[in-house]
């Protein structure tokens, strides 16, 4: 098993410097050093101070090769500080980026913790309804209903749901964020609300499918045969064996838990590490785009190792060579 | 066992849903006057030296004051003391050279901080003195804080020397780098024409007059600074970086700096205002004059005027990224002013007056004109459309004007918030002349069928290829929104045969296009400054081409006449002489064409009844501390108009249950 994850961890590492690469080829490709110092800066920066800016935050060298000092680059200096978890000062507001990733990682936990559990909770309690009652007008109507919610994009729900909940019938704040404890649930429930609706159609969908398979393997027979009523047999044995398929799903999702939901942050004024994203994209943020970047990539590298040795865990059967 | 929990669980969800309200804030701050508004992006620096977009000064404005500032009713708009005794005027030197003298107010105090405890153990704040002004403009001039200003006030006499000096010697030698910075800027030299002359009188000298210096000292950019605060706040140790930590003299604190969420102002007890009432300086108490119509509009009321300001207690500031939400919530009640969004323009504005809807919730509009002018521009330095091509290119330029519709386009895209502009001078500015039409600013099909005759284009048709003449309309929008709108002018223009093609590219690359000067046509927007005519001619003065000097002439306009009548009218005072070359100027570009003017945009404010005192300004500075309120009305309207409806949940319920029956039945049927 080490050798496999060794292995694993190789191929990870080759990753994220493709990923690292890609990404500074493709911001440069689009802006400029001055061009992100007029974002920074303002439009009406005058010459003087937008040359200022691009000398101060370094962006006045070569991107790929300097004839007189081969490691003076923009991008041996990209790498350099990525690979050595330095990352530096926001090009937008020059604060140490390490502080916005901590000041957004709660606000993103807050939102995607009880989005995930009680998502998967209410997906796999969904799915085994369904499938308990497969073949009933119960299960076509979850089909229906599922195809549908599948079928709406995020953005109809976001607003659909700030309209209904928060604007007519007045539940909930419409958007919103106050990191005081007492306060904060409350800014949380319509994005929890609407994030959990919109993932329950996917999720009931796929696990349905893993638990009808399940339900028709011989074991399960067996234990009819002996006696073991419907309820007991979903929960206890048709559960467990559907781990492979559900921790698939549920172990890469977990990076998503950090980097938080773009959309809705965005649009419910949480400030997470979603949003973070999403500003760094508009302001031409280089340094905190490719740090946020960076932490996505390795922690989806290390989800999937965790979801491989997860496999070995939950299934004696499965041996990592 | 396990449908107890579920129950319990269920239950549980029911009561939360029960308990909740939509109301935003902590029930004890409902009879509070907390004047709550709303900001869309995170302010980039609260250094007054640096920060420049309006939503760093939405907090600079507050708790930095300035030597002088804008009267708040007063329209032209109109300097009056702040910080300062008076408003000083230009002593012109024997050598040309020009001199300004402020007198600071006596036992101004900075607000407590622990900065000043750090550096003066025992003592919460300390005096302004005119060394703290002295201090401030050494900071614009350092280098290392790139102050967007610092090119403007490079006539203040050894301003760039100093900056010079200051970078040389850090480059120079490490051990004078480690000096804390006021120490550095004591070592270097200080400013030659910037000098504490006394505790509270501070001298500026120029190399010559420059009258609009004045309306820099109304912009927090040049606040006093206290250097205990620059450099204690330094970023270590678990301190905050002090462009995160503002120690200013206004009528507000910052007290909550959640950038990315929530940013809240508590009243300053040591604000000179609330220190010495009986003073009853301009800047910190209501003003009992303003311009026509305010007292109509009840700016005047004897309640307010000459009481001491600030009005309210606190101000809160909540991030909305969006402005469907943002102003759900001020229908709701929860932000007592808004704007008028484009999605419900027409629900909230009906015939140019207020819906039924809205004046039955109480809400009340005010509309102004933000001194700013739209434009498309020409690049002047391309063979077809700019210099090179004569009168040829005028003609085609002056064509293309007459048909531009500018009130379509408003009304179109704008809700017709915009008032045509006639030259680049937008109104309430010195210079505008409300009576004057633009000849080649009125639509006129037949005139620019002629011009383009006369250029040698008939029918849009142009002689060399014997096709339409093809320009391209450089554009920073590829969205169909941006498009739509772009596609109105190239419709325009077709009407005279002239085959225009948007080139849509991002933000970026549109900055680099125009950089690099590989453009024809291209839309603009430029926003005052200060309310001087200098600060929109400038836009066209030859040496300012962005091209060759990267300045904010995007049109690369470069006129000769209009240079040397920008070079004389540019540090004038306002005076008939004066009138005379802006004249001069407007009437250069009303033939030359290098741009089109478009519009002044029309602001439309929406406040709730129990907000008083509103005037809109154009000008980015803070008109909070006249602000009032009235929290007790606030609440009981709040209460009147957020009651839940709590039936559809369950109703939910209720569904859920029966289809769990239907469920369960047809399951026990087909088990049988």
């Amino acid at each position: 098993m080490i050798a496999y994850i060794v292995r694993r961890l190789l191929h990870g590492v080759g990753i994220v410097l493709g990923v690292l690469g890609l990404l500074f080829i493709l911001f440069f490709t689009v802006t400029s050093p001055e061009g992100m110092a007029t974002k920074a800066l303002g439009e009406k920066a005058p010459p003087e101070a937008i040359a200022q800016w691009v000398t101060n935050h370094g962006y006045d060298r070569p991107l790929f090769w300097n004839p007189e000092s081969w490691s003076d680059t923009l991008l041996v200096d990209h790498y350099y500080s990525m690979l050595s978890f330095d990352f530096g000062r926001s090009d937008a507001d020059d604060r140490p980026i390490m502080d916005r990733i901590k000041q957004g990682a709660k606000p993103s936990l807050y939102l995607t913790v009880p989005l995930f559990f009680i998502g998967l909770f209410l997906s796999l309690s969904g799915a085994m309804l369904v499938a308990f009652f497969r073949g009933t007008f119960i299960d076509k109507a979850g089909l229906v209903v599922s195809v549908l919610a599948m079928s709406i994009p995020t953005m109809v729900y976001i607003i659909a749901g700030q309209y209904i909940l928060g604007k007519v019938l007045l539940w909930f704040p419409i958007s919103g964020f106050d990191r005081d404890p007492t306060m904060v649930w409350k800014f949380l429930m319509l994005p929890v609300i609407v994030g959990m609706i919109e993932s329950l159609g996917g999720g009931v969908r796929f696990y349905r499918t893993v638990f009808l398979e399940e339900s028709n393997r011989d074991y399960v027979r067996t234990a009819r045969a002996k006696g073991c009523g419907e309820l007991q047999l979903m929960t206890h044995h048709v559960l467990g064996n559907a781990m492979i398929p559900l921790l698939t799903q549920v172990v890469v999702a977990i990076p998503h838990l950090f980097l938080g939901a773009l959309l809705t942050e965005s649009f419910f004024g949480i400030p997470g590490l979603g949003a973070a994203m999403v500003e760094a994209i508009h302001g031409n943020d280089f340094s905190t785009l490719r740090a946020l970047v960076f932490i996505g990539c390795l922690l989806f590298i290390v989800a999937q190792i965790v979801t491989d040795i997860a496999y070995t865990v939950v299934d004696p059967r499965v041996r990592l060579k | 066992m396990i449908s107890w929990r579920t129950f319990l669980g269920l239950a549980g969800a029911c009561a939360a849903l029960l308990a909740c309200s939509n109301d935003p804030y902590p029930a004890r701050d409902a009879q509070q006057k907390i004047l709550y508004s709303s900001f869309s992006s995170a302010p980039r620096t609260l250094d007054p030296a640096v920060a420049y977009s309006v939503v760093d000064h939405m907090v600079t404005g507050n708790v930095y004051d300035t030597l002088l500032e804008y009267h708040f009713l007063k329209r032209p708009y109109q300097l009056i003391p702040g910080l300062a005794m008076e408003v000083p005027e230009a002593e012109i030197l024997e050598d040309g050279r020009a001199r300004y003298r402020f007198s600071l107010r006596e036992e101004i105090l900075f607000q407590e901080d622990p900065c000043f405890t750090h550096f003066h153990p025992g003592t919460k704040t300390r005096r302004v003195t005119a060394h703290d002004m002295v201090f401030s403009l050494q900071r614009i001039a350092d280098p290392k804080v790139n102050s967007p200003i610092s090119s403007t006030l490079i006539r203040i006499l050894g301003f760039a020397e100093f900056g010079k000096r200051l970078q040389q010697m850090r480059d120079e030698s490490e051990a004078f780098a480690a000096l804390p910075v006021h120490g550095q800027y004591e070592e270097a030299g200080g400013i030659e024409g910037v000098r504490a002359s006394g505790d509270l009188d501070l001298e500026i000298v120029l190399d010559s007059a420059y009258p609009q210096l004045l309306y820099w000292f109304a912009m927090p950019f040049t606040t006093p600074l206290p250097w205990e605060a620059v450099v204690y706040y330094d970023g270590n140790e678990g301190r905050n970086a002090f462009e995160e930590h503002p120690v200013g003299t206004g009528p507000f604190i910052l007290s909550t700096y959640d950038k990315y969420a929530r940013i809240v102002f508590d009243r300053n007890p040591n604000w000179y205002g609330a220190l010495h009432p009986e003073w009853q300086a301009p800047g910190a108490t209501y003003p009992s004059e303003g311009e026509a119509g305010d007292g109509e509009a009840g700016l005047l009321d004897p309640e307010y005027v000459g009481r001491p300001l600030p009005l309210i207690d606190r101000i809160e500031f909540r991030m909305e990224k969006e402005d469907i939400p943002s102003f759900a919530k001020f229908l709701q009640g929860y932000y007592d002013a808004s704007g008028v969004i484009q999605e419900s323009f027409n629900m909230v504005v009906q015939e140019d007056n207020l819906s039924d809807e809205m004046v039955e919730l109480g809400v009340d509009l005010v509309k102004s004109v933000s001194p700013d002018i739209y434009y498309l521009g020409f690049n002047m330095d391309d063979p077809v459309v700019g210099h090179k091509a004569g009168e040829r290119g005028r003609k085609l330029r002056q064509a293309m004007s007459l048909m531009v519709d500018t009130e379509g386009y408003t009304e179109r895209f704008a809700n017709k918030r915009g008032i045509p502009a006639q030259s680049l001078l937008p109104p309430g500015l010195f210079g505008f002349d409300e009576s004057y039409r633009n000849p080649y600013r009125q639509v006129d099909l037949a005139h620019a069928k002629r011009l383009m005759e006369e250029a040698g284009y008939p029918g849009g048709i142009d002689p060399n290829t014997g096709r339409a003449i093809r320009l391209t309309f450089d554009t920073p929008d590829p969205s169909a929104q941006g498009r739509a709108r772009y596609q109105f002018f190239v419709d325009s223009w077709r009407k005279l045969g002239v085959d225009v093609e948007i080139a849509a590219t991002n933000y970026n690359q549109f900055q680099e296009k125009v950089g690099n000067g590989a453009y024809q046509l291209f839309m603009w927007g430029w926003v005052a400054d200060y309310p001087d005519p200098e600060n929109f001619l400038f836009l066209l003065h030859g040496p300012n081409g962005r091209t060759a000097s990267g300045g904010p002439n995007t049109a690369n306009f470069n006129h000769a006449r209009y240079s040397e009548l920008f070079l004389q009218m540019k540090d004038m005072p306002n005076s008939p002489e004066r009138a005379l070359l802006i004249d001069e100027m407007l009437k250069i570009l009303e033939v030359e064409r290098p741009w089109i003017e478009l519009f002044h945009r029309e602001n439309y404010a929406l406040y709730h009844h129990w907000l008083a005192n509103v005037k809109p300004v154009g000008l980015s500075f803070s008109t909070l501390k006249y602000r009032d309120l009235d929290a007790p009305l606030r609440a009981r309207w709040r209460e009147d108009h957020n009651h839940p409806i709590r039936w559809p949940l369950f109703l939910v319920v209720l569904l859920f249950a029966a289809m769990m029956v239907r469920g369960v039945q047809t399951y026990l049927e087909e088990r049988q």
